[in-house]
């Protein structure tokens, strides 16, 4: 019965992922090799912000929001964009145009995210007697993550990839990838700072991921316009 | 080679989650310590509690119509019980998951800062009078499924709550709500290999006269310490035999201090025996009198034992298995009588023969009269107490037991025991008077009260050198010498179980039902995303061939 809970819980947390690339033309070109880079990418990026946690991060004894060390940590933050730029720019991949590129990039990033935050907590917790929505708004949560990882990979393949852009959108482009890359740190101080409990929480990552999502495909719509 | 890197960063990193998580985990269930109904058989014939292990879901009634009793777990607190329909249930053994009773916190050993309402606190007879009918039911009663006490604390009374609130709507803890789960985890009791009862005893030596060459005869002031109850760990017995345990110690004491001084050492020798093995027709002190060789046996004038004489509504009895004619008898119940009415207390004398075929022995004093040395009981009970009753049970613990009862038990056999050794019988002469350096201390009585109220001491529970034994083995060092424990075996007629506590894990759980639920709306979510996709990426015709596809493919195999 609680496997069956973990079963269901897992559905939520990784179907969404495997949906997205079976139901888009992502399957119809063959670019898992493209997600399990970005995904390896994903993993040294994430060791390589541990490293820098540990090393500038204090241990705070309480639950507080400082906002120093919470500025540190979105510092830390941006490392994941540079692993991101790495993942788009460098990593040479099989022929396949832009507009795949970054779906399979934010797929492959998204999955690696869920997998390393998610899935040992979900195996422990989620087999036990004890019942807590908290797995299944985790689960919740990771279906907001991909919306966002995806979006942040489009926004990044507008900013490094594509040359001939509409200069009036540059800014707006840079601001709405901002805001996807600190989404970490703003719900970190929604948490914390204002005291929010996990489903509001939840419930904003989902709102902002969905807005966000509809801005950078409004936006990636209008840079494909002129060179169309 | 980048990636077992690669994978050994994740696993390494996965691990740090997993303790995360844990850590988590446990604050999110409710963790309850408990005590199981003690298990045990009497020549081969098994009574009590007879399962120890315990995953069912919760319930708050017997009568819930439609339930299966036999996979739920029944918890009442103490104060709700029907007696009569509970004895019914267990009699027509009825299935039942398992059977959760509710204390109430002042019954906990621990707890010490709740008083309860004055002594005249009628909620305290009644709680009393349930405890002591329950405590026998279930004590005479095979039960099949596991009986565990809990005390009531915040997050069971808030459990408990909810129970009732589901089970009032009528939905049972299997339906769609969910609800709780007991989990006790514990493995099958075992039995008992040989349990030991430990008896101590101390001599305090009267001095001859010169030239005496006869033997001092000797007093016994006898107590025994052990205790028998529903749940073991926590049968405290303060009053039985707590109480007996107190004054004897504190006679110790008082003797003691008379006899370190050579002008006031008397020409008795005082023998203290603390013994084991009490609810089990007294073994340990039939064990305790074998051992003894026959001079000494023969030196006893006369023993005292102590029982159960802390409480300050009853009036303390004699009891005695010589007829009260006898010249000896007749002697110890006058010196006790004349200290009685000094104190301004009644002392009555029970008769009571020995039946020797008969293997039942009710008082302590019996196993000394059974091997023919005078001797008798001072006790609060006027009546023979069956086997295993008045031995400590669940009620039996500080809040029953009273300080000044004690106090004046003491002041009564040390006084009749003075009057005895130094020959004063019949006159008015106080020797342990309140302002004198004999008085009786108070506070001493206090904290061995206390220190016993906290420890359980069913006797096969108690290793040989438990830290309660030691204790009074030191305490009684403290006063008195030649101190020695004597380890024995308790007598084959009984077998005892282990497993007496436990830790309650409660879960709240959600029903099969709410899974099914959830993996329908997650299907639908997916379903509904995938064609939402497939939409906007590919157009609606994509996803229409989609279904169409394995369709033409199936008529053209055929």
């Amino acid at each position: 019965m609680t496997v069956f809970h973990f079963f269901n819980c897992a559905i939520l947390t990784f179907g969404p992922h495997a949906v997205y690339y079976s139901a888009t033309p992502l399957s119809e070109y063959d670019t898992l090799g493209t997600s399990v880079k970005a995904a390896l990418v994903y993993l040294g990026t994430a060791l390589v912000k541990l490293v820098c946690l540990a090393t500038f991060l204090k241990v705070s004894e309480n639950d507080s929001f400082d906002p120093y060390q919470e500025l540190l940590k979105a510092l830390i933050g941006f490392i994941d964009v540079a692993g991101l730029y790495f993942a788009l720019t460098q990593l040479t991949h099989r022929n396949i145009s832009q507009n795949h590129k970054f779906q399979a990039v934010g797929l492959g990033w998204a999955f690696a995210d869920s997998v390393l935050h998610r899935l040992a907590p979900l195996w422990v917790g989620a087999r036990g007697l004890e019942f807590t929505w908290d797995y299944i708004l985790q689960g919740l949560e990771a279906n907001a993550n991909l919306v966002l990882s995806i979006s942040l990979a489009a926004l990044g393949s507008l900013m490094w990839l594509r040359k001939n852009k509409p200069k009036t959108l540059i800014p707006i482009i840079y601001a709405c990838a901002g805001i996807v890359a600190t989404m970490p740190s703003i719900t970190s101080y929604l948490k914390r700072g204002l005291g929010w409990h996990f489903p509001e929480v939840v419930g904003f990552e989902l709102f902002t991921s969905l807005v966000m999502a509809i801005i950078s495909w409004q936006l990636f719509a209008a840079c494909q316009r002129p060179s169309s | 080679m980048a990636i077992p890197t690669n994978e050994s960063v994740y696993s390494a990193i996965a691990l740090v989650f997993i303790l995360v998580t844990c850590v988590e985990l446990c604050d999110a269930v409710a963790v309850v310590d408990v005590y199981r109904l003690i298990q045990y058989d009497i020549a081969g014939v098994p009574f009590g509690s007879r399962l120890a292990s315990l995953n069912h879901h919760a319930g708050s009634s017997l009568y819930t119509p439609g339930a299966d009793l036999s996979r739920t777990v029944v918890m009442i607190p103490v104060a709700e019980v029907n007696i009569t329909f509970i004895r019914e249930y267990i009699e027509q053994k009825q299935p039942l998951g398992g059977l959760m009773l509710l204390l109430p916190r002042i019954f906990s050993p621990e707890n010490k800062d709740v008083k309860y309402g004055g002594d005249e606190d009628p909620g305290k007879e009644q709680m009393k009078n349930i405890l002591v009918e329950l405590e026998r039911l279930l004590l005479y009663a095979n039960i099949p499924y596991p009986v565990y006490f809990a005390f009531e604390d915040d997050s069971i009374n808030a459990v408990l709550a909810d129970v009732k609130r589901n089970d009032v709507s009528g939905q049972p803890a299997t339906a769609t709500t969910g609800g709780y789960k007991f989990v006790v985890s514990a493995p099958e009791p075992r039995k008992l290999a040989s349990p030991t009862i430990t008896n101590i005893q101390g001599w305090l030596p009267g001095s001859k006269a010169d030239g005496d060459s006869n033997q001092l005869p000797t007093i016994a002031i006898v107590a025994s310490y052990d205790t028998f109850g529903a749940a073991p760990a926590l049968s405290v017995g303060s009053d039985s035999n707590g109480s007996g345990v107190v004054v004897l110690l504190e006679i110790a004491r008082l003797f003691s201090l008379l006899y370190s001084n050579p002008r006031t050492r008397g020409r008795y020798n005082l023998l203290f025996g603390l013994t084991s093995g009490g609810p089990y027709n007294y073994n340990g002190t039939q064990k305790w009198l074998r051992s003894f060789d026959q001079r000494l046996r023969e030196s006893i004038d006369y023993a005292i034992c102590l029982n159960t004489v802390g409480s300050l509504d009853k009036d303390l009895w004699i009891h005695v298995s010589k007829p009260p004619e006898n010249a000896y008898i007749k002697q110890i119940f006058e010196g006790f009588s004349n200290v009685a009415e000094e104190l301004g207390l009644k002392v009555g004398l029970k008769h009571k023969k020995i039946n020797i075929s008969n293997p039942r022995v009710a008082w302590e004093h019996e196993q000394f009269s059974r091997l023919r040395v005078t001797a008798a009981t001072l006790s609060g009970l006027s009546v023979a107490p069956e086997l295993l009753e008045s031995t400590g049970g669940l009620f039996d613990n500080r809040h029953f037991v009273n300080e000044a009862a004690v106090v004046r038990t003491v002041k009564l056999v040390a006084e009749s025991l003075a009057r005895h050794i130094y020959g004063h019988q019949g006159k008015n002469f106080k020797i342990f008077a309140d302002d004198s350096s004999y008085a009786v201390n108070p506070s001493y009585i206090a904290s061995w009260l206390d220190l016993l109220s906290r420890t359980p001491r069913v006797a096969p529970f108690l290793p040989k050198n438990d830290p309660i034994i030691m204790a009074l083995k030191k305490e009684l060092a403290e006063h008195t010498v030649e101190v020695s424990l004597q380890n024995e075996v308790l007598d084959g007629m009984f077998t005892f179980y282990d497993s007496t506590r436990g830790r309650l894990n409660i879960y709240q759980v959600a029903s099969v039902t709410f899974d099914l639920l959830l993996l329908l709306v997650l299907g639908s979510y997916l379903i509904i995303l995938f064609s939402f996709l497939v939409i906007t990426t590919r157009g609606l015709d994509d996803l229409i061939s989609l279904f169409r596809r394995p369709h033409s493919r199936k008529v053209k195999s055929t």
